[in-house]
């Protein structure tokens, strides 16, 4: 990357893990990302070497494939959404697949995604999803099944009242 | 007597990233995207050789399959790669090739269907997408490459039917 394919913006701050099973796609995630002004950019291959690096670092937001082996993205979202076993259960979650079905991407959403991004993908797509995750983050939701991002957003249709009720963050 | 546990419990954390990054990004930033076309744009040069290099891996696999059958690991390498493909396809500046790759991937995703589907089906999607790379033909403007992916689309959906 030359120094004019950077920028100096608040993305520089940011420390973000790529996780794919493919190098090229990797690549590709981490060339549009500094040419956003990302400085501070992991990768890993396998989930395993992600939750390594989740574990060891302060990762801000995690950018994840569905497909891979020998656990794949889903599985480790779920992980990751598991207050019990996770470094960072309110870590923002991308996951950037080639799946493009709406049941899919339910899956995803109910496994604990805070972003669902098709590939292929644009730069503009990816730069809205993170402006949203830092301007606009989903309150997250606890329930007996379901821990993550309040998935209503996606639905953009409901109007009916406010029925839950607010808990601070522990 | 335990509190009694609420159903639902709605956690707003408190926003470090946006301290993080010293207020809100803002919400369109073209000369980021521009950066990033470009970087995308110096890639190029390598975009041939990695979709060749994906291409050969299925082609590897269909050879596999050919002999060892759709079923067990092979048949799930097979579905990984045309899965990968229709995700770079059109980064890679073939659209077609995802579009092909989308159906093949339709066609094969899971044990239930390699058992079913026929071989035929599948080996034509993998010369179809050796075609296109062959012929230079990126995009469903070409009427022989839209015609194809018509064809294949309509008997994979003919077969496993329409995705959720």
């Amino acid at each position: 990357m030359t120094p004019q394919m950077t920028a100096d913006t608040g993305m520089a701050a940011l420390k973000v893990l790529v996780v794919d099973d493919n190098a090229a796609m990797r690549g590709i995630v981490r060339a549009v990302l500094s040419a956003f002004g990302c400085v501070q950019i992991k990768e890993a291959a396998d989930a395993k070497s992600a939750l390594t690096t989740l574990t060891e670092d302060s990762i801000d937001v995690l950018i994840v494939d569905w497909k891979m082996k020998p656990v794949d993205g889903l599985a480790l979202v779920k992980r990751l959404r598991d207050p019990d076993k996770s470094p960072n259960p309110y870590l923002p979650i991308i996951m950037l697949s080639a799946y493009s079905e709406a049941a899919k991407v339910r899956l995803a959403r109910d496994a604990g995604v805070t972003e669902f991004l098709v590939k292929p993908f644009n730069a503009g797509a990816l730069y809205a999803r993170l402006t949203s995750i830092v301007n606009r983050p989903r309150p997250y939701v606890r329930t007996k099944e379901f821990f993550g991002p309040d998935r209503r957003r996606l639905d953009a249709t409901h109007e009916g009242p406010e029925r839950r009720e607010e808990a601070p963050i522990d | 007597m335990a509190p009694k546990e609420k159903p639902i419990e709605i956690i707003n954390p408190p926003n470090m990233l946006k301290v993080k990054v010293g207020g809100k990004l803002p919400p369109a930033d073209p000369s980021a995207i521009h950066r990033a076309e470009t970087a995308l744009n110096n890639l190029k040069t390598e975009f041939a050789d990695w979709l060749g290099e994906e291409v050969v891996k299925l082609e590897h696999y269909m050879a596999e399959v050919r002999s060892s059958g759709l079923v067990g690991e092979t048949g799930e390498m097979l579905f990984t790669t045309a899965h990968d493909l229709r995700g770079l396809g059109a980064t890679y500046e073939f659209p077609l090739i995802t579009r092909i790759a989308g159906s093949l991937s339709k066609l094969i995703e899971n044990a239930e269907k390699r058992a079913e589907v026929p071989m035929s089906l599948v080996e034509a999607h993998v010369g179809a997408i050796r075609a296109a790379i062959n012929q230079n033909i990126r995009t469903e403007d070409d009427p022989i490459g839209k015609q194809l992916a018509e064809e294949l689309e309509t008997r994979v959906i003919a077969l496993v039917g329409e995705a959720e």
